[in-house]
């Protein structure tokens, strides 16, 4: 028994049921779009720091529209041509179609992989530095000679695994540890569930010890009461104590056979002070602190929320120093004096662009500062640059070495660093998830739905054009999305 | 229009020859077939109406007895299996002497809430009825997209497998109310590194699933009511039912994608530790928490309320679609005002989307847009009103039969009454400010929703059991049912008003135990509880906190209320009387014109609806129930093809 | 409707077309983008009116919304209608803080 409708459209409606469908399928990715975009707003208008904007790479976004442009008209002719009953040109259409879709994710991908490798740091009076980390960052202790563990009674969230996430920190060999028994014993994942095991059987015990005790104490007690009230309050005891049931924490202490080197990364530690480093399964390793510096190839200094911008820490003598500062100086009154002679009427504070372009400097064109003489930034950068291309860029970036009480906050370029890339990455994220699936229906029907194209052409044309429908969706929020995310 | 006709023929002749019974696993588990998936939805949505029942039942022991051991907890502890589930459910947060604490009454309030609301009435009012019913009334042989709505049935069996395995998890369930407000519920527990260990991630993605589910149904309900009604139903002969449906799937397919952006953005400050509820400078336990800041918890507010507020209405529309059928049947008498109704209903469709703020008057809205919320508020409060006077002026003169379902149907319009009429000094922003998170307002929404919504899906249960199963539920049990449901519904809610007005807040575990001792306390409701408890000989005390021990006595009542309906719905599938024909309430729509149970396909002929939907006590028609397919002379216009036999199948 | 052979046969010519000038369109919104009108909230404003021209004439011709059933312009209707209630309200509620005229005048 067949719907009816699937294929011819109903009289008085004038729609076959996947049509209705898939537009009130894409009334509700409106709505969807719609709160992701009002979220935007809200974000850009309600936002404490400089909106990015020119941040991205424009020329990947702009070759990103183009091939969604393409695909979308091709979408279109693939559904002409079959109504048209041109096989060939169907086939070649929906190819070209899935093509760009799959040169789009590459772009995409390229583009969030650098993303993940570029860092910015907020150093404490609010410049920012973005750069690259040459090794990561890592904090680094030596002479680490005890490793507290905390196994906990009962399945809770956070419980001591030391062979996960404390080893894989260790630098160099990783000797045998003493464990409470006595012996010396490589710390393993055997080794560690024997320990593990042996510590929860102990703490059951002792539970049933203590509730055996107190037992048998409110028994004693009710027994001797007298009063009401006593009574009253033996019983409960004695609910209480047949109840209980908490097991309690072990803490348990390895000691290694010779002094460990750590090297943690963000991700391996809740936190740290000079003598102790609190793993984030709980794990406290004690030793001594010796270096949680970060090491930075600078490729940005953003002044914009320095007062005085010049005075920033950035150009402090530990870190860039005054040789880039006069650079950075020159740079920003060369942007100032420009913007002053093109728009003599406008207000400079009120301009985004010259604020980006003179507080938020980039032209690093060799490891060095330059010589006083040379330094005055804009044009002369273009010439200054060309080799760096060729050579990689980051040896052309100065090495900073941050104080870590310097820093209030740092994070890659991912949805942490600020409210404009998590918009950013929840935005496009969601999209590519759109461009994926759309791709994946239009190659079931290219590649699986043969039978029906030599069959039922109109069946199949019906489904094209819906999934054109979806198609054309795609790139209509992606005509929002370039000039919103990228340009302004 | 030739395709649509031969496509029928087409089913017919298949029905004749294509008797093979496909097997049990495609019949009653990956069925396509409207009204298993109707059936699954609402078995489904009834046990996770008695799961949030029963966390429900835990909280108010422990609101109106702090610190008392539940009871029997040794025994429940030492059961075989399910002690154990027990215990890493609740027993692993509760005191060590069976108590409740704050925290686990927090998971308990917030799994209340996102159970009954999203996992049991929109379920169950809206897909299991829905489904069920709605195809039928508008005489099609399925949904227009029956892979679709299966897919929908299992992404939210999906979404209820993972809500509940959040009890399971390492910090156990959500502790932040259903509403998850950001900041809150964005760093709470947020030095567990592992996001699957936390009972949040879960309930993220769980809704994310819900979600998906609910849309999915919602193009299906609306692509079928445009594009399958059979011959002759126009949309003004369409039965009331469809058009409550028709609107209650436009809400959710409009407003439920803000939500997911929510959930969606709320999961990404969680797991990438982004910043888009959290404000600049957050600290939490005296530190900077290691984020960027820059966003706002008010955002995560309005997104939630844009979907949350029409979801009221999501919650409240099955409601009047199921006594829009119920009332004139038992009534014998036409729908008073069917126009209005459905002019209402849209009404009230279109403004729900513009009402949500007057939950977020306490957020420092300024007195403009406050104005604007409180403007729509209150006019949204017409068409409600018009929805029900409609329903109830539609008994005036009727000569009424009160069998079960009757009951809970007159019962819901004094009820829902009651909910409507204490919204409305919510809807002012002045009065909100008082009462804004107190008792108050439980009280209010619970009458809508408890004695309300849930009332109106016993009397759908009742009501459209019989085509199901062939049989009738027991009316016996049924009173059984209904008078302690209504004595408890209203023992549980009616003392919650006189508490909010006293300032009591919805989150104390302990019920306010913490002002036992401050003087004012008493008022008349107090003293009666007092006399009362008196003339049988329990000493209770004459203040506020004594509400709490009549509400808790409320809900065991409720409890035991439901019991008889449990044994009565699943023994009357084999034990219940059978009924004599197709359409044992004499009613009028389409979906009775069917065999029962109503096969794969549906009509054994094909339907037209020749007449509006509610023609009951017709003059000068020989029986007092005139239904849409019988022609002048009392028959369906087109044969019936198929045998009566094969109504068996 | 659509359904017209010939009609889709002209309408070929018309989608390449439509297509290049979205194209052009794309590469004029970069250029407008680096030219400073006097507030960067013109520039928005700008970018967005040719985006959202972009964006109808891909809803209009590609979507074929400029001949659709009127059931279809209904659904959109409403759903443009709340999606710019989404945009105006949540913004305007958030620019109109609650404001104490007086409140921290009086010490002063």
């Amino acid at each position: 028994m067949d719907i009816p409708y699937t294929v011819t459209s109903r009289p008085d409606t004038g729609l076959y049921n996947a049509k209705i469908g898939i537009w009130l399928f894409l009334a509700s990715e409106v709505m969807l779009f719609g709160g992701l975009f009002s979220a935007y707003i809200f974000l850009r208008v309600g936002a404490d720091y400089p909106w990015p904007v020119w941040d991205l790479d424009v020329k990947l976004g702009f070759w990103n529209t183009v091939f969604l442009i393409i695909s979308s008209v091709t979408v279109v002719m693939a559904w002409a041509s079959i109504k048209l009953r041109k096989y060939t040109q169907y086939k070649l259409c929906m190819l070209a179609t899935i093509a760009c879709a799959a040169i789009f994710m590459v772009n995409k991908s390229m583009e969030y992989a650098k993303k993940f490798q570029h860092y910015a740091v907020k150093l404490t009076d609010g410049t920012i530095l973005t750069g690259h980390l040459p090794h990561g960052y890592q904090v680094k202790f030596e002479n680490v000679d005890a490793l507290e563990l905390t196994i906990v009674g009962s399945n809770k969230a956070v419980d001591a695994d030391p062979v996960n996430h404390v080893l894989s920190s260790v630098v160099g060999d990783v000797p045998k540890f003493k464990f409470p028994s006595g012996e010396e014993k490589e710390l393993n994942k055997a080794t560690f569930g024997e320990l593990r095991k042996s510590m929860r059987d102990a703490a059951f015990a002792k539970m049933q010890d203590e509730r055996a005790k107190m037992i048998e104490a409110a028994e004693k007690a009710a027994s001797v009461a007298t009063t009401d009230f006593a009574k009253y309050e033996a019983a409960r005891k004695l609910t209480i104590a047949k109840n209980y049931h908490s097991l309690s924490d072990t803490k348990v202490k390895l000691i290694p056979s010779a002094p460990l080197k750590i090297a943690a990364k963000p991700s391996q530690f809740f936190g740290y002070t000079d003598t102790s480093l609190t793993f984030v399964d709980g794990t406290i390793a004690t030793g001594k602190l010796v270096d949680d510096k970060m090491t930075l190839e600078v490729d940005g200094v953003d002044t914009r929320a320095v007062a005085q911008s010049e005075q920033s820490l950035a150009f402090d003598h530990r870190y860039l120093g005054e040789g880039w500062q006069k650079a950075f100086v020159a740079n920003r009154d060369h942007h100032i004096a420009d913007f002053e002679k093109k728009y003599p009427t406008r207000d400079k504070a009120k301009s985004a662009t010259l604020q980006k372009e003179s507080l938020f400097f980039k032209e690093f064109h060799s490891a060095e500062p330059p010589a006083a003489g040379e330094a005055h930034g804009g044009k002369h950068g273009a010439e200054a640059h060309a080799p760096a291309d060729s050579h990689g860029h980051e040896a052309y970036h100065p090495t900073v070495v941050i104080e870590k009480k310097d820093i209030t906050f740092f994070s890659n370029f991912t949805p942490k660093l600020n409210t404009y890339y998590a918009i950013y990455f929840t935005l496009t994220g969601l999209h590519g998830l759109h461009v994926v699936a759309g791709a994946g229906v239009l190659a079931y029907f290219l590649f699986f739905n043969g039978r029906m194209l030599r069959e039922d052409p109109e069946h199949l044309a019906n489904r094209v054009e819906v999934g054109g429908l979806f198609w054309h969706f795609v790139d209509l929020v992606w005509i929002f999305l370039f000039p919103l995310l990228y340009l302004l | 229009m030739s395709a649509a006709a031969t496509s029928h023929e087409h089913a017919q002749d298949h029905h004749a020859h294509d008797h093979h019974e496909p097997g049990f696993l495609r019949k009653y588990v990956w069925s396509t077939d409207h009204k298993t998936i109707g059936i699954q939805y609402g078995i489904t949505g009834l046990l996770f109406l008695l799961f949030g029942f029963f966390l429900m039942l835990l909280m108010r022991w422990s609101i109106a007895y702090p610190g008392v051991p539940l009871p029997a907890i040794a025994e429940i502890r030492a059961i075989p299996g399910l002690g154990d589930a027990f215990e890493s459910m609740f027993g692993r947060w509760m005191n060590a002497d069976g108590s409740l604490n704050g925290e686990i009454y927090n998971m308990l309030g917030a799994m209340h809430g996102t159970i009954m609301v999203f996992f049991g009435i929109v379920p169950l009012g809206f897909a299991a009825f829905g489904n069920f019913v709605m195809p039928l009334q508008i005489g099609t042989i399925d949904m227009a997209f029956p892979k679709l709505n299966m897919l929908s049935y299992w992404f939210f069996f999906i979404s209820g497998v993972l809500m509940v395995y959040s009890f399971f998890v390492g910090t156990g369930p959500v502790q932040t109310g259903w509403t998850m407000y950001s900041p809150l519920a964005s760093t709470t527990g947020i030095g567990v590194t592992s996001v699957w260990a936390h009972g949040h991630t879960w309930w993220l993605t769980a809704m994310v699933f819900n979600i998906s589910a609910s849309l999915l149904g919602s193009v299906n309900f609306i692509a079928t009511i445009i594009n399958l009604r059979t011959k002759g139903m126009t949309w003004m002969k369409m039965p009331f039912f469809c058009w409550a449906m028709f609107v209650i799937a436009f809400l959710l397919l409009l407003a439920f994608p803000p939500l997911e952006v929510a959930a969606i953005l709320q999961l990404s400050d969680r797991v990438f530790g982004s910043s888009f509820y959290l404000p600049t400078g957050l600290m939490e336990g005296g530190k900077h928490l290691d984020i960027s800041g820059g966003g706002s918890p008010l955002l995560y507010q309005h997104l939630f309320w844009f979907l949350a507020h029409p979801e009221v209405y999501v919650l409240i529309l099955p409601a009047f679609a199921i006594l829009s059928d119920v009332i004139p049947c038992n009534a014998r008498r036409p729908l008073w005002g069917y126009k209005s109704l459905v002019y209402g209903v849209l009404t009230l469709g279109f403004l729900s989307f513009l009402v949500w703020a007057h939950h977020m008057y306490l957020t420092g809205m300024g007195t403009m847009m406050s104005t604007y919320f409180q403007i729509t508020t209150v006019l949204i409060s017409v068409p409600s009103v018009v929805l029900l006077t409609c329903l109830m002026v539609s008994l005036w003169g009727g000569s009424i039969r009160f069998n079960t379902q009757m009951l809970f149907a007159s019962a819901f319009l004094p009820m829902f009454g009651i909910g409507g009429l204490t919204g409305l000094p919510l809807a002012f922003a002045f009065i909100d400010l008082a009462l804004h998170d107190t008792y108050y307002v439980i009280g209010h929404f619970h009458y809508v929703v408890a004695p309300g919504t849930i009332f109106a899906l016993f009397a759908g249960v009742y009501h459209w059991y019989p085509k199901i199963t062939g049989r009738f539920m027991s009316d016996r049990l049924g009173k059984w049912h209904f008078w302690p449901s209504l004595i408890g519904m209203n023992l549980v809610f009616a003392p919650m008003f006189i508490q909010g007005m006293a300032g009591f807040h919805r989150r104390w575990y302990d019920g306010g135990k913490y002002f036992e001792n401050t003087s004012g306390f008493q008022n008349w409701s107090t003293t009666l509880t007092h006399n009362i408890g008196g003339f049988f000989g329990f000493n209770i005390p004459d203040n506020m906190l004594s509400l709490n021990i009549v509400m808790s006595v409320g809900a065991f009542i409720l409890a035991l209320g439901q019991v008889p309906f449990i044994i009565n719905f699943w023994f009357s599938i084999k034990g219940g009387k059978k009924i004599e024909n197709d359409n044992p309430w004499g009613a009028t729509t389409l979906e009775w014109a069917t065999p029962t149970p109503p096969p794969h396909g549906n009509f054994l002929f094909e339907p037209v609806a020749h007449r509006g939907p509610y023609e009951y006590s017709v003059p000068g028609h020989g029986a007092d129930f005139f239904p849409q397919w019988e022609t002048e002379q009392g028959k369906p216009e087109t044969k019936p093809t198929a045998d009566k036999a094969l109504a068996k199948h | 409707m659509s359904d017209n052979i010939e009609e889709i046969q002209k309408s070929v010519r018309k989608y390449i077309i439509i297509g290049i000038a979205l194209l052009a369109l794309s590469g004029f919104t970069v250029w407008l983008s680096t030219v400073e009108l006097p507030t960067h909230g013109l520039n928005i404003l700008v970018g967005m009116i040719v985006a959202t021209f972009k964006a109808s004439l891909v809803a209009l011709i590609f979507m074929h919304l400029n001949h659709e059933r009127p059931v279809i312009y209904k659904v959109l209707a409403f759903t443009v209608a709340f999606a710019i209630v989404l945009f105006v309200l949540f913004i305007l509620s958030a620019q109109d803080p609650l404001v104490f005229e007086g409140f921290y005048n009086r010490n002063e």
